[in-house]
């Protein structure tokens, strides 16, 4: 119960195509994260799937049933709204129970499943009060336990936690992560912040421009990006994207990190992307030459921002703090780490 | 330029004399004749022989007023009136705007302007159009009536006979009812519209997700929502609906039509007043009616009260 499967979706307004051939299948107890920025069209799809929102072609399978044409209540799918959207003028019992009352379910029943679903979230002393009463984590519970009331085959979360202020979005998130594993409910949960992708997901879905850049686990996606959108996407600070030096008149320091880069892969790469971690200060003497821009002491680590003469972007480094030597202005020696250099061809598709 | 400092107004009064010209007003024309009425309401008086006849009363102008069969029979006249045209404007205000919020885009503007148009019309042009439309022999409504009567079935349930709608005291309610409904249901639609705009899209959706078809969440969806501007829309009706002057007024001549059958109650204190020349009984009514008018909001208030806590 709880499988989602979607064979060539697209999505047009008008003349428009906002999802341009999608598929995917979400397997079982799953917890399926679709992120991206904003526009990329990961909530639409997750619109479509609630049935909010026609499929313009493709298939809808939910558990090998066709869904396309059901209606959004017969699909088995519960939705968590990023506003809550609860309803003002009913209590919270009210609002959880409000899919059995349409369903028809006699109140004594309705009671019961209200009950148990407000035990799950521990939301019993709050279940005779008004939305308007609650704070913002309470009411994102509520909506949460609307959704479960109905022991939907899938859960759909549209970036449910972005109306939180910060210590309470972790606490949901552990809230959220405890909750599927106690439901094993099939869940797809979209979002643009990728701390919640990594840590929420089973697999996540990386989504640009209506199509999907890459699926698989989240580490999978930290460690091998599949293309350069992805590695810039997943990943804080950016990844660095180095570019081949030209054949001749490159700079110095260019052409050595460069060398130092590919000495593990293949040399026939455009760029190479380096996680900001595995560029390392070395000692004096060693090392390719570079300038300290920017840094910024987070008390655990400090981030370098660095120009090396003849790469256009500044690079990232991520490096343990309170080292010396580490102020805007001053300069460094670098040792890159090649074991983890990323290849990526002339079209940003990574070198295998 | 410098202004002479003598002919500066000081910081203190300055607030005041801006904002004297609406005092000026409301007290010459709100306060002072309500204060008036009051002090009538316990005077007889003749006005024409001058400020010095009026004499003390006590309370025998309400006494009068109360036993007086003519002004009971107002009341329920404008009871009538304001139930039968006040209550329909709602009930169908209501689901009107409902149906245009959700139907209309780029037509709506032109349609809440085609409803909202009598509201702005003249009475004295509504009265005319009306009075031709419900003429006896020639008017609109009457010859669509006789042509129904062809129809097999329907033609049963029509009238035979012309209707004479402004002379016949039991037709004569009827035909204030229906001009005052269509009046005022464009102003209704109005307000719902507005309320209808303040509820979240995203309550449908999940109402959607709920299991709830469009009549359920009209009904536990938009209909709860719209409470407080029900309260606020049945509000003004009543108020206006206990008031209602111009529209009978026009259609029957200023006299209340034959049998007072279209006389509402300020039609009556204003015969009162200025045809029978009796300002305290008059007087004493339009405080009497205010006092109906003061419960019934109060009902009102009592029966649209947001559930749960304050709103």
């Amino acid at each position: 119960m709880g499988q989602v499967t979607l064979r060539g979706i697209r999505k047009s307004y008008a003349t428009v195509d906002v999802i341009k051939g999608i598929d995917l299948a979400v397997q079982e107890g799953e917890f399926m994260v679709f992120v991206g920025p904003s526009g990329c069209g990961k909530s639409t799809l997750l619109r479509m799937i609630a049935g909010l929102e026609t499929i313009t072609a493709g298939d809808l399978l939910i558990d090998g049933i066709r869904a396309n044409d059901q209606r959004p209540a017969d699909r088995g799918a519960a939705m968590v709204f990023q506003s809550y959207a609860l309803y003002p003028h009913m209590t919270v019992a009210e609002n959880m129970g409000f899919a059995l009352k349409m369903a028809g379910v006699a109140r004594k029943q309705r009671d019961e499943q209200v009950g148990r679903a407000a035990e799950v979230l521990r939301l019993g002393e709050l279940l005779g009060r008004y939305p308007k009463e609650l704070s913002g984590g309470q009411r994102q519970r509520v909506a949460i336990g609307r959704a479960i009331v109905r022991k939907p085959k899938v859960f759909l979360f549209d970036e449910p936690l972005s109306n939180l202020d910060a210590a309470l979005r972790v606490n949901m998130r552990i809230e959220l992560s405890r909750l599927h594993k106690e439901l094993g409910t099939t869940m797809i949960y979209v979002t643009h912040d990728q701390v919640e992708a990594m840590t929420l997901g089973d697999r996540i879905a990386v989504f640009n421009q209506g199509h999907v850049e890459q699926l698989g686990a989240p580490l999978e996606l930290y460690n091998r990006p599949a293309n350069v959108f992805v590695a810039g996407f997943i990943g804080a600070p950016r990844i660095n994207l180095i570019e081949r030096p030209p054949v001749s008149g490159a700079a110095i320091a260019h052409q050595a990190l460069w060398t130092a880069l590919t000495s593990q892969t293949s040399t026939d790469a455009a760029r190479i992307g380096l996680r900001p971690e595995h560029l390392h200060l070395a000692p004096t003497g060693e090392g390719i030459a570079a300038t300290i821009a920017l840094a910024e002491h987070l008390g655990d680590v400090s981030i370098l921002h660095l120009r090396v003469d003849g790469v256009s972007d500044l690079l990232h480094a991520k490096v343990g703090a309170n080292l010396p030597r580490c102020e805007a202005g001053q300069s460094v020696r670098l040792l890159p780490d090649a074991n983890w250099a990323l290849p990526y061809d002339a079209n940003g598709r990574l070198i295998e | 330029m410098m202004i002479p400092t003598a002919r500066r107004i000081s910081p203190t009064w300055a607030p005041y004399l801006f904002i004297s010209p609406f005092l000026i007003l409301f007290a010459v024309f709100g306060v002072f004749p309500l204060a008036f009425s009051l002090y009538l309401a316990f005077q007889t008086w003749e006005p024409t022989s001058g400020l010095a006849a009026m004499q003390y009363v006590g309370v025998d102008n309400f006494a009068f007023a109360l036993r007086d069969e003519w002004f009971w029979k107002s009341l329920k006249n404008t009871a009538w009136l304001a139930v039968a045209s006040g209550l329909p404007q709602h009930l169908v205000a209501i689901p009107l705007a409902y149906f245009i919020h959700s139907s209309f885009t780029r037509l709506r503007n032109g349609v809440v302007g085609a409803y909202f148009m009598p509201y702005i019309t003249s009475t004295v042009a509504i009265a005319i159009l009306f009075s031709s439309l419900f003429s006896t022999d020639y008017g609109l409504i009457n010859i669509g009536l006789q042509a129904m009567c062809q129809v097999p079935v329907l033609g049963w349930f029509m009238p035979q006979d012309p209707t004479d709608w402004l002379g016949q005291p039991e037709n004569i309610k009827p035909a204030i009812a229906i001009i005052v409904f269509w009046r005022y249901v464009g102003f209704n639609v109005v307000l719902y519209l507005a309320a209808l705009q303040t509820i979240p899209k995203d309550i449908y959706e999940a109402a959607t997700m709920d299991g709830a078809s469009r009549m359920q969440q009209f009904w536990h969806i938009t209909l709860p929502s719209l409470k407080p501007m029900i309260f606020f829309g049945v509000t003004l009706s009543v108020i206006g609906g206990l008031q209602l002057f111009e529209e009978p007024f026009i259609l029957t001549g200023g006299r209340g039509g034959s049998d007072q059958a279209g006389m509402t109650t300020a039609i009556y204190l204003y015969r009162m007043a200025f045809d029978f020349n009796d300002f305290g009984a008059a007087s004493a009514m339009s405080w009497l009616l205010f006092i109906v008018v003061a419960i019934l909001t109060w009902l009102t208030n009592r029966a649209f009260r947001p559930r749960g806590p304050s709103a």
